[in-house]
């Protein structure tokens, strides 16, 4: 069974342009379209939604999620 | 090094996983298990088929997801297949003298 990897850069630039949830350490969630990505995997969404334990808490359009030490994250392709 | 078989660079380890079923183990309280994919030099990871589990003040929460990037800043264990499997022996020994009787 030879699969093809797919690593983290190349997965992440693939999913520019659809929708995402982003789960923060936290707790929250962001669920929008992914604009954008930089090198140090900093997020840019469009018509982000804010959910906080699974519970909506409101639109929030474009943002940038910040990828620091703090606001540790995993990316779900929704 | 590289004259030594036994002795692996953690990096070759993971790179023998991919597209096997690994336990990831976060700090705090959450623990995944799912395919791996890929992988970076910062072990990020992209898992498919995964089987999120939290501990919370309500229990055990399950959740899965198809495909993610799992941020590798958090990993504090990783578990290959072959490790969960001698695990589970470990266990079955350990309740043994019913299972087996």
């Amino acid at each position: 069974m030879a699969t093809i990897p797919v690593n983290p850069k190349p997965f992440l630039n693939n999913l520019t342009g659809k929708p995402v949830i982003v789960k923060l350490k936290w707790g929250m969630e962001y669920k929008g379209y992914l604009v954008s990505v930089d090198s140090y995997m900093n997020l840019q969404l469009a018509n982000t939604e804010e959910y906080i334990e699974g519970q909506f808490t409101g639109n929030l359009g474009e943002i940038l999620i910040r990828n620091d030490r703090k606001n540790q994250c995993h990316c779900v392709t929704a | 090094m590289a004259n030594n078989p036994s002795q692996l660079l953690p990096s070759e380890l993971i790179d023998r996983c991919i597209g096997s079923k690994i336990w990831v183990i976060m700090k705090g309280d959450k623990e995944l298990v799912g395919t791996l994919r890929g992988f970076d030099v910062y072990v990020n990871m992209v898992l498919e088929d995964v089987t999120e589990y939290e501990i919370t003040a309500e229990g055990r929460r399950i959740t899965k997801l198809d495909q993610i990037l799992l941020n590798g800043n958090n990993i504090a264990i990783l578990f290959l297949a072959s490790v969960i499997l001698i695990l589970a022996i470990i266990w079955l020994h350990a309740v043994g003298p019913w299972w087996f009787s």
